[in-house]
């Protein structure tokens, strides 16, 4: 018997204590626990001599399988909280031959699957190709829409740039994250294009920097502004998202 | 805007579209209503059908859009030169099946099925964007729900999950309807 092919064909110990049952022509509701484990054994086996990776989930199966032989050959008793003998009804085989069966479908339901990736396959959707210019950006401009990461860098800037000493009394004049959009929404749109940096020029607190920012963050989230650059390493500018221009 | 006019606006949505265009959104955008919007769809779906085209209008993961026909695809292979595959593993595809029939589930409950660790499939199955997080189980931990994304529908050539192929006699075994998933889907 050639093992190794057969290594490309079990996806797992279910899968091949399926194969091994089918292949002997046995009742999936009564399986010859002795025979199947041995015969299953046996293929372990091969796989421990091979060295495998993944005989671990095999032996797990081996175990459970005598698990079940041991449970057959007991008195079918159980003890109960009570410490109480109770006759237990169920076959210790069930619980494997449900799991087998729902295994079965499975596999079932894998094949009509390949089939529809199949069928779908000789069908090319129109999709696999944009029109680059109906995105919002220049086409081919991989400077356009900026990353965090770009942002971030750029913040980090601005907080260094503007380290100034902090006066003795600072009044407390707190400015909402709301409040920060509308008046960079308001600044983007005089503007059109506006300097990144420009927007903290007139800050003077961290907090106004960092509020300022994430508003600025949650305008691009909102895609309601665009963040980009004309050149590597250029200034980061900021420029309202025409709601015309999004595509669907 | 006259019936002959729309019909053009029509296609030209649904061919600049990246993504299946629901009639929802066809309906919007041309301010048709809804009914108008399905009689103009299924006229086109029907002229491309009749006129031998090489390329058909179908409804797919809810919405419609442009494909080829199956016939033309050995000539596209040649064009694109290898020959399409979709890179899925025998076993990823059998963990692709558990989610899309059992959704939504957890990693746990798919390794129960298989008797195998699902974790590289999983990864790589959301890496191809065909299975996404869709909630959290209410059981200890709060471990990941895994369903079925639009990608997957479209992957698949399906409209909706009801469109899954018949398993016999495989029960649903109380999981969510078909609907709500849907739902879900469409809000992610």
């Amino acid at each position: 018997m050639d093992y190794e092919i057969k290594l490309d064909i079990f996806k797992g110990p279910l899968d091949l204590l399926l194969h091994l049952i089918e292949s002997n022509e046995i009742d999936i509701y009564n399986i010859p626990i002795a025979l199947i484990t041995e015969k299953y054994l046996e293929y372990i086996h091969t796989l421990q001599l091979l060295n495998l990776e993944g005989v671990g989930e095999f032996i797990v199966m081996a175990a459970t399988l005598m698990q079940i032989k041991a449970k057959m050959l007991l008195p079918q008793l159980a003890n109960n909280e009570d410490g109480e003998f109770l006759i237990e009804e169920d076959d210790p085989r069930w619980e494997l031959a449900q799991k087998l069966i729902e295994y079965k479908r499975i596999k079932e339901a894998t094949e009509l699957l390949k089939q529809c990736e199949a069928k779908q396959a000789q069908i090319y959707l129109r999709s696999s190709g944009d029109f680059a210019d109906l995105k919002i950006g220049a086409p081919g401009d991989p400077l356009k829409d900026l990353s965090l990461a770009d942002l971030m860098k750029a913040f980090q800037a601005v907080l260094e740039s503007q380290e100034k000493p902090e006066l003795d009394a600072v009044p407390k004049q707190v400015v909402s994250l709301q409040q920060r959009m509308a008046e960079i929404m308001e600044l983007v749109t005089q503007e059109k294009h506006l300097f990144f940096c420009k927007v903290f020029s007139m800050l003077q607190t961290k907090i106004d920097l960092i509020t300022c920012f994430l508003a600025i963050l949650e305008l691009i989230k909102l895609k309601k502004i665009l963040a980009y650059q004309d050149s590597i390493f250029g200034e980061i500018m900021l420029t309202l998202i025409e709601e015309e221009v999004t595509v669907v | 805007m006259n019936l002959i006019t729309a019909r053009a606006i029509v296609e030209a949505l649904i061919f600049a579209s990246s993504e299946p265009l629901t009639i929802k959104t066809i309906a919007e955008i041309t301010e048709l209503d809804v009914r108008t919007a399905i009689q103009i769809v299924a006229e086109l779906v029907d002229e491309y059908r009749h006129q031998q085209r090489g390329i058909q209008l179908l409804e797919v993961a809810g919405g419609y859009q442009f494909g080829t026909l199956p016939e033309c695809a050995p000539y596209l292979e040649k064009m694109q030169k290898v020959p399409r595959s979709s890179g899925l593993s025998a076993a990823a595809i059998e963990t692709l099946a558990i989610i899309a029939y059992k959704q939504p589930i957890t990693k746990a409950e798919i390794e129960a099925m298989r008797g195998v660790s699902v974790e590289s499939s999983i990864a790589n199955l959301v890496d191809k964007n065909l299975i996404t997080e869709v909630g959290r189980k209410d059981t200890p931990g709060r471990p990941i729900l895994y369903g079925t994304t639009k990608q997957f529908l479209k992957h698949f050539g399906l409209n909706n999950l009801t469109e899954l192929p018949q398993v016999m006699d495989w029960e649903k075994q109380g999981k969510l309807n078909f609907e709500e998933i849907a739902e879900v889907k469409n809000d992610v």
